[in-house]
């Protein structure tokens, strides 16, 4: 087997035959991240309004479907509208601790059968399964969002504690919930903020996936039909909260 | 299987003749032109972020040692294993021992081309691990036992109708040919195994090597899937697919998507760095990241060093007036199109491409359409220079081009020429053309009509003026 040094010794040999030979520039970053993304922040809480309405337009141009409501405890309410125009029942949602509200019992009241993702990993592997195959078996997700992106209409969830990768991608229907401060113009902007959350040591109960989520799950490998819902979502829901939820 | 024991020649002439792949060429490659034109018409700033995104490939490569140095530093950190694979019986090797060691008996795929590339499904099997590819496309032509003919829509050579005939003699369930209601069998049949592999593969499409991040791209989210549910995820990439930092990255996934489908993003941007957290409940419990050069690092300083900037878009395949002929399956290779010839130079040697090289009318319309701007043009001429140098050209085009080359070099010869050939051209001419040279010279004028010596050439013309005046 070829050591680490032997394979890197290659590249350096080959490196060597051509000194300088092309002309490169030197990659922008920024040099102090977290300062860049303190300001990206500051102007974006300014305009927030034109970001949003640039939101909703990118997002369902890629099949999302958009809701605003006034507060976080309307939210249950366009869940249950949404789940019964599906004939939806079971539902997995984040745990509250990662969503910022406990949203299941009012989440019952609406008809659904509710069940809050546990707030870290399970140990014993029959647990792990048992709520796999539920997390599997159900109907709805319900999520929070670290980032939403106005360009491109897409969403950002991080997986970590009581967030888990599933929940956004095992059922039929997505549905994810933010507001104001998860909101970003540009892909720019996300790798300022993406450097920035990188830079120091992660926060405890950050988990190991990043995903950007862009629309319901697509293909197009069959004479170039698209049709949705191959492997993840056929429908993903955005649901705008007017008055921030959390702290 | 592509058989390449059949000439080149002879494989693109039964492309040729096969009317279904005709017609579902030109309706795919019309397609994914247009969508790539809107996506980029109505994208002002994708020029120069095509620009950028060249310039931090290059400037990549140039320091390529201490980008992989932290690459690999970083996944080990985040708890990730990194294996060096020279070639690509050394990557198989790592790979299977891998799922020896971990009890897989099936592993889950991604599309991913560096997987193609180093023929592991056979390896797998042969191992007794069942591979099951995700992608739908790669899915049915894993039951078709076919490869892919096309980077990024492996199965374009395919109708509704043969896919329904597939599903219903392979899985045994009655199929409509209506892309939805498939659509659907294959989601039905992949989220079984999905949730029972131990074993994930997938490619990468980008890896940051700042935040030891490995990259995956889809539309399906079949690299989700994979990247959550198995026990283990190897991710096998080529060591230019690393970039420096979450900047460069946005720059890249920028252009990827709608360079491919006109996307602005596919839909499935998938970044992970190493497995599974302490606090989560999901995700790989080990991370193995592949390092594959295979003909790679050796280009650093070759003939090819511009491919290493290639992102796998398929942008010059559907404007190459040979591949919108032929499709994938005729090149013989991993790799089809444009860029798939300076791949398969890259992999598997010069020597394989010498017909391929000139498998190009070198129009230039992949450069165009290259969202790193490689010049694939300049580097096949370089390859057939490569190839005649080494003596690799047919014995009757290096007689043909000798006799040429004699007579350009010695005036007194070519004006001498001119007369004689207008003598011998007689008997052949149509009009103003030639179209068949006897002997072995109608290799020639099989697919090219030859222009006549003209009544006085300019030489001529010219010396009758130097006369007069």
């Amino acid at each position: 087997m070829t050591t680490r040094a032997e394979f890197l010794g290659e590249i350096r040999r080959e490196m060597a035959k051509t000194p300088g030979a092309f002309p490169a520039t030197p990659a922008l970053r920024p040099a102090r991240p977290a300062e860049v993304a303190e300001t990206i922040r500051r102007e974006l809480a300014e305009r927030w309004p034109e970001t949003l309405e640039r939101f909703r337009q990118e997002f369902e141009r890629v099949g999302g479907v958009f809701y605003r409501v006034g507060s976080i405890d309307a939210v249950p309410g366009v869940v249950g509208r949404i789940a019964r125009e599906r004939e939806a029942r079971r539902l997995v949602a984040w745990h509250p601790s990662a969503l910022g509200r406990d949203l299941v019992p009012p989440l019952r009241s609406e008809g659904l059968d509710g069940e809050a993702m546990p707030p870290g990993a399970l140990d014993d592997p029959r647990a792990r399964q048992a709520l796999r195959e539920r997390i599997a078996a159900a109907d709805l997700g319900l999520t929070g969002v670290d980032l939403a992106i106005a360009e491109t209409g897409s969403l950002v969830l991080v997986s970590g504690a009581g967030r888990p990768r599933s929940t956004s991608l095992l059922p039929p229907y997505h549905v994810a919930v933010f507001d104001r401060t998860a909101l970003v113009e540009s892909l720019a902007q996300v790798g300022v903020l993406l450097e920035a959350w990188h830079a120091g040591e992660a926060p405890a109960g950050r988990g190991a996936a990043i995903n950007v989520i862009t629309g319901p799950s697509r293909t197009a490998d069959i004479e170039l039909t698209l049709t949705r819902g191959v492997h993840g979502p056929k429908e993903v829901h955005a649901i705008f909260v007017e008055a921030p939820w959390r702290g | 299987m592509t058989d390449l024991s059949v000439p080149f020649r002879e494989r693109a002439g039964r492309a040729l003749d096969d009317h279904f792949l005709q017609e579902a060429l030109t309706i795919a490659t019309t397609k994914f032109i247009e969508l790539r034109r809107e996506a980029f018409g109505s994208f002002p700033e994708g020029d120069a972020l095509r620009d950028r995104a060249r310039a931090i490939k290059e400037a990549t490569l140039q320091r390529l040692d201490a980008h992989l140095e932290r690459l690999i530093d970083r996944v080990e950190a985040l708890g990730g294993h990194v294996h060096f694979a020279r070639t690509a019986a050394e990557a198989r090797e790592i790979i299977l021992g891998i799922a020896k060691r971990t009890g897989a008996r099936m592993a889950v795929k991604s599309k991913s081309m560096a997987t193609e590339e180093i023929d592991l499904n056979e390896a797998l099997e042969h191992a007794g691990v069942t591979p099951v590819e995700t992608d739908l496309g790669e899915y049915i032509i894993q039951l078709a036992h076919e490869k892919p003919s096309h980077i990024i829509a492996p199965a374009i050579h395919k109708t509704k109708g043969q896919v329904a005939e597939l599903f219903t003699r392979v899985l045994g369930r009655p199929a409509e040919p209506d892309p939805e209601a498939l659509t659907r069998i294959a989601r039905a049949e992949l989220r079984e195994k999905f949730l029972q592999a131990d074993l994930g593969i997938t490619g990468a499409n980008f890896a940051v090597a700042e935040t030891g991040t490995v990259v995956l791209v889809t539309n399906e989210g079949n690299g989700r899937m994979i990247t959550s549910l198995p026990r283990v995820h190897v991710a096998v990439m080529g060591v230019e697919k690393v970039v420096p930092s979450m900047t460069d990255l946005m720059v890249f996934l920028a252009i990827l998507a709608r360079s491919a489908t006109g996307q602005k993003l596919s839909v499935y941007t998938t970044m992970v760095q190493g497995p599974r957290r302490a606090d989560e409940l999901e995700g790989p419990d080990e991370f193995h990241l592949v390092l594959l050069d295979n003909g790679r690092i050796r280009q650093l300083a070759g003939t090819l060093r511009e491919a290493l900037s290639c992102l796998r878009c398929g942008a010059c395949l559907n404007v190459c007036p040979v591949y919108r002929q032929i499709g994938g399956h005729a090149y013989g290779y991993t790799y089809p199109g444009p860029i798939g010839i300076l791949l398969t130079a890259m992999l598997n040697g010069n020597a394989a491409v010498r017909d391929l090289a000139h498998a190009s009318s070198l129009c230039g319309a992949c450069l165009d359409a290259c969202p790193v701007r490689i010049d694939i043009p300049r580097m096949l001429i370089a390859l057939r220079k490569e190839n005649v140098e080494a003596g690799r050209a047919p014995a009757a085009e290096r007689s043909a081009f000798g006799a040429f080359a004699r007579l350009l070099r010695h005036p007194a010869l070519y004006r001498a020429a001119a007369p004689l050939a207008r003598v011998l051209q007689r008997p052949l001419a149509r009009g103003r053309r030639i179209r068949r040279l006897p002997l072995f010279f109608g290799a020639w004028t099989r697919t090219r009509d030859l222009p006549v010596v003209a009544p006085r050439t300019f030489s001529e013309r010219w010396r009758a003026l130097e006369r007069e005046r």
